[in-house]
């Protein structure tokens, strides 16, 4: 790994500070839990490395998990590990629980964070497409303040975000309109650990429980696109409509149309829109799951 | 240059290294201990796991200055003078490792579930150990001592109910 | 008893005692055929069912079995290679003294700076650092020894190769047209042969109910052993050089060591340590001539260890195969006559290569009995990582393309997989393709003890145990 300096950061404010000073002058990455600037560095030639690295893994305010008046707010710094054993999302968000358990192995989990995970804005990013689905805002601190936008917006393309460079993600806040809205994350790998998804999807929909039907749903695909996105004609097609498995089905056969899909050495695009199919029909049955859990005490219990 | 001082396996050490330096080359190199090992360097194999504040970390990707006051485990400080740990004892038994190159990392991602969840399932044992590979035995003698040594700690007072 | 018949008796027992004392010139011959003792098929050894620790195990869990790179000399540097970054070309020019200039950097050498600079297990066709062609991406071009790992990667990217690229040959079926330009010319690329001739095939085909014609191809492998390759290298004071390899076979690489650097094998100690994972990929010398020359010109010990990258890169592989197979059945599915051409993507260099194709040529049939065959198998180069030993030599390709036949041939005869494998396979006593009469053969009964387990005709037959 070639040389570079390392300025450690107080808090989220300091990093911000450490970026302005270094920015204009200097190469700089910022480090958190380490998991991918580490593993792309190691072999980066020299016009690739940093100058400066600033490590934010200190900044404790970056590590809270809360409901707030804006919904559930999670720290960019909150790991992997810590989102699967939080209580309360645990409680609320089953899907994300899941996500999270994808990612890596445990000890990428145990350093590997949230923020992290999401400013790499991979195509097949595991922690994207269930907070898409569930219509989660990223804060972002920067000189001048925070700005706040959909993460659908965050992602602008493979690895590329709309952070710039003097700019921090502080924090991931899922609304409090969607505040335990079911949900189901599935993800779909050549193994069961330390894969990258060929496809992953996530889905999530409220049930109006007079009509039984589909009320704001949502499905998120990943790795079939530039970067994380809806499946709008499903979405559309869904919203409304009597909750049915054809219904699911059909949400599925749209969803490819929503796609774009590659070949790669991992799988050929014909494969991976057999799976867009599949994985969103299962996800809007797993999401429905949980709603079906939700209501019944003994399935609470259980 | 960055001075790190990290309590490596209960004692301080302090060491002044370039500020890219990894824990892993950290305590190879500054510390001698030769334990874990670097096997991909990018948080693959798991062969350099250690545990850092009780939570087992690929030591190749944390840099040594984000170990700076923080307690790290290595497989040297598993075992006392007098005794081997019940993992190092049955995976000695069992034949659980061949070329022992994946060995330290396995023992610590061991070590870890079994202090977080002393009753594991088997997949919970799988689970445990997806980001260490092996490339000789296999992991069922592995997955069998880990299962003997928590039975064991099952039979004493207070096992964690499934 | 008189003086002189004493003399002669005594004289008579010295030459009794003498040629019982002289060893025979030869053995007398034994009588054929001779008695071999054969353990019964399937004999429980005392050894069976018992629980296997090893001697090594404590220290492996202890963490304290030192591996190579866990090594470290008194004053010792760290090479790093310069990988060529392309799969073809000439070399017109290198440029090292930027690197040389950087401070930590101790020496640096090229393929000019290798006493004898080819080697190899079997053909010595390959380069220590390549100097005049580079063959694959992976080819070393240039080596740095300096105080550090980091040093020694930064000065690579100071060395500068000027390269005239040549079209490279990656298909090993163009490379087995006689009209593509030798890699190594002016040999051909064809570098290894074998034909197995067995009964005769155009009768056998003749009489066949139906028959198939299939092509399978396998991929390139790599070994991954977690433990990358790494060595150091030490001189004396007496001229002597002390090499700690993760090498499996060192008195083949001790031979290649000496070749290389020019110095005589009795001053070449090669110490093979713990390994951290082999399956065939560590049988042959990757930097050691390197490390030898680096630690000779700077009086230091020398320390190289592949990075991960270099391993899949720069070590050797397992063989791709394309594998053609023409086999004639009866409408039983009893096979008649068998065809198979291999071709093995050899990669740049020859390696074990040689070993390989006479393994999978010999086992291409399959086990079983087959009295009319033809199997010919070629080796040839192409401008990829070399391939060379991987557990089993071959035999795990050619087990693809015959049982993916098998299961070809029994769905379009409207045949379990299972009974048309019964119908053929060896038996006690069957010939092998080589004509070896075959001992212990117990196929069928594996086969249909391993049905039984997993329940092969529970769901009806014939559909496999999947659905």
């Amino acid at each position: 790994m070639k040389a570079f300096e390392v300025v450690a950061a107080r808090d989220a404010r300091h990093a911000v500070a450490l970026l302005a000073e270094h920015t204009p002058t200097a190469k700089v990455k910022v480090i958190a839990g380490g998991t991918d600037l580490l593993a792309d560095l190691k072999f980066a030639s020299a016009s690739h490395a940093p100058d400066v690295v600033v490590d934010i893994s200190r900044a404790e305010d970056l590590r809270t998990i809360a409901v707030t008046g804006g919904g559930l707010s999670i720290g960019a710094l909150v790991t992997h590990t810590e989102i699967m054993a939080s209580p309360a999302i645990r409680e609320m968000f089953p899907a994300l629980v899941d996500a999270a358990h994808t990612i890596g192995a445990v000890q990428t989990r145990n350093l590997g964070t949230l923020g992290g995970n999401l400013v790499t804005a991979v195509p097949s990013v595991d922690s994207g497409p269930t907070l898409v689905a569930l219509d989660a805002q990223v804060t972002v601190l920067g000189p001048g303040g925070e700005r706040r936008m959909p993460l659908a917006e965050f992602f602008v393309g493979p690895r590329r975000t709309a952070l710039k460079p003097d700019e921090l993600l502080v924090e991931i806040l899922i609304p409090t309109e969607n505040l335990g809205k079911p949900a189901c994350f599935l993800k779909f790998g050549l193994r069961k650990g330390q894969a990258l998804a060929l496809v992953n999807v996530a889905a999530s929909f409220w049930v109006d429980a007079k009509t039984q039907t589909f009320r704001a749903p949502r499905v998120a695909l990943g790795a079939v696109a530039p970067k994380v996105i809806h499946a709008t004609s499903a979405e559309a097609y869904l919203e409304g409509r009597a909750i049915a498995p054809e219904a699911m089905a059909e949400a599925g056969r749209l969803a490819v149309g929503d796609a774009k899909p590659i070949s790669d050495f991992r799988a050929s695009a014909e494969y991976r829109k057999h799976l867009i199919a599949v994985l969103t029909r299962r996800a809007l049955e797993g999401a429905y799951d949980v709603w079906q859990k939700k209501q019944s005490p003994a399935g609470r219990a259980r | 240059m960055v001075t790190v001082t990290v309590n490596v396996n209960g004692e301080p050490r302090t060491a002044s290294v370039p500020p890219e330096t990894t824990l892993l080359r950290l305590l190879r190199e500054q510390f001698n201990l030769t334990g874990a090992k670097l096997g991909c360097d990018v948080g693959d194999c798991g062969a350099c796991t250690v545990m850092v504040d009780g939570k087992s970390v690929n030591s190749c990707l944390m840099l040594a200055g984000q170990a700076d006051g923080r307690d790290v485990l290595t497989i040297e400080g598993l075992a006392t003078l007098e005794r081997l740990h019940p993992l190092q004892e049955a995976f000695e038994q069992l034949g659980s490792l061949q070329c022992g190159f994946c060995g330290p990392g396995i023992l610590m991602s061991a070590k870890a579930l079994l202090d977080e969840n002393p009753d594991p399932s088997e997949q919970d044992i799988r689970d445990a150990l997806a980001g260490n590979l092996c490339r000789c035995t296999g992991y069922i003698k592995m997955i069998e001592a880990i299962q003997g040594v928590a039975r064991a700690d099952g039979a004493r007072p207070a096992p964690k109910s499934a | 008893m008189d003086k002189k018949s004493a003399v002669i008796e005594k004289q008579a027992r010295l030459q009794e005692v003498e040629a019982l004392l002289k060893a025979p010139a030869a053995a007398p011959l034994a009588p054929l055929p001779r008695e071999v003792l054969v353990p019964e098929a399937r004999q429980q050894t005392p050894a069976v069912r018992q629980r296997a620790t090893r001697p090594d195990g404590r220290l492996h869990g202890l963490g304290q079995t030192k591996y190579i790179d866990d090594y470290y000399l008194p004053g010792m540097l760290y090479a790093k290679i310069k990988r060529a970054g392309i799969a073809s070309a000439r070399i017109l020019r290198i440029d090292t003294s930027e690197a040389l200039k950087m401070p930590g950097v101790m020496a640096v050498i090229t393929g000019k700076d290798v006493p004898c600079n080819s080697f190899g297990p079997s053909l010595k066709d390959q380069p220590v650092l390549a100097d005049e062609r580079v063959f694959h991406a992976g080819d070393g071009v240039a080596a740095v020894a300096a105080v550090t790992e980091q040093i020694a990667a930064e000065a690579l990217e100071k060395i500068t190769v000027e390269y005239e690229p040549i079209r490279p040959v990656l298909d090993p079926l163009e490379s087995l047209q006689l009209e593509t330009p030798g890699l190594h010319a002016p040999n051909p690329n064809i570098y290894g042969h074998k034909v197995i001739r067995k009964g005769d095939v155009e009768k056998g085909f003749a009489q066949s109910y139906r028959i198939f014609e299939g092509s399978y191809r396998t991929q390139m492998v790599e070994h991954v052993p977690l433990e990358p390759h790494a060595s150091v290298a030490t001189w004396d004071a007496n001229g002597r050089v002390t090499i700690y390899s993760t090498l499996g076979r060192i008195t083949l690489g001790r031979a290649d060591i000496s070749r290389t650097i020019g110095v005589p094998m009795s001053r070449v100690r090669v110490i093979a340590t713990v390994v951290g994972g082999n399956f065939g990929g560590k049988n042959e010398i990757t930097t050691e001539p390197v490390l030898a020359l680096l630690a000779k010109k700077t009086g230091r010990p020398v320390k190289c260890t592949f990075t991960r990258p270099e391993e899949f890169l720069a070590s050797t592989t397992r063989h791709p195969l394309v594998m053609d197979y023409k086999t004639g059945v009866t409408k039983e599915g009893k096979i008649l006559a068998r065809q198979i051409r291999l071709v093995l993507d050899g990669g740049a260099y020859c390696s074990w290569s040689e070993t390989t194709l006479g393994k999978a040529c010999i086992l291409s049939a399959g086990p079983y009995q087959i009295d009319n065959l033809y199997a010919e198998a070629f080796v040839v180069y192409t401008n990829k990582t070399m391939t060379g030993a991987m557990r089993g030599f071959g035999a795990p390709q050619v087990c693809f393309a015959y049982e993916s036949q098998m299961d070809d041939m029994a769905k379009a005869l409207g045949i379990d997989p299972l009974q048309i494998r019964l119908t053929n396979a060896l038996r006690e006593g069957s010939l092998s393709p080589t004509s070896q009469k075959l001992h212990s053969v117990v196929v069928r009964e594996t086969l249909l003890q391993a049905a039984q387990r997993f329940g092969w005709n529970e769901d009806g037959g014939g559909n496999g145990a999947q659905s």
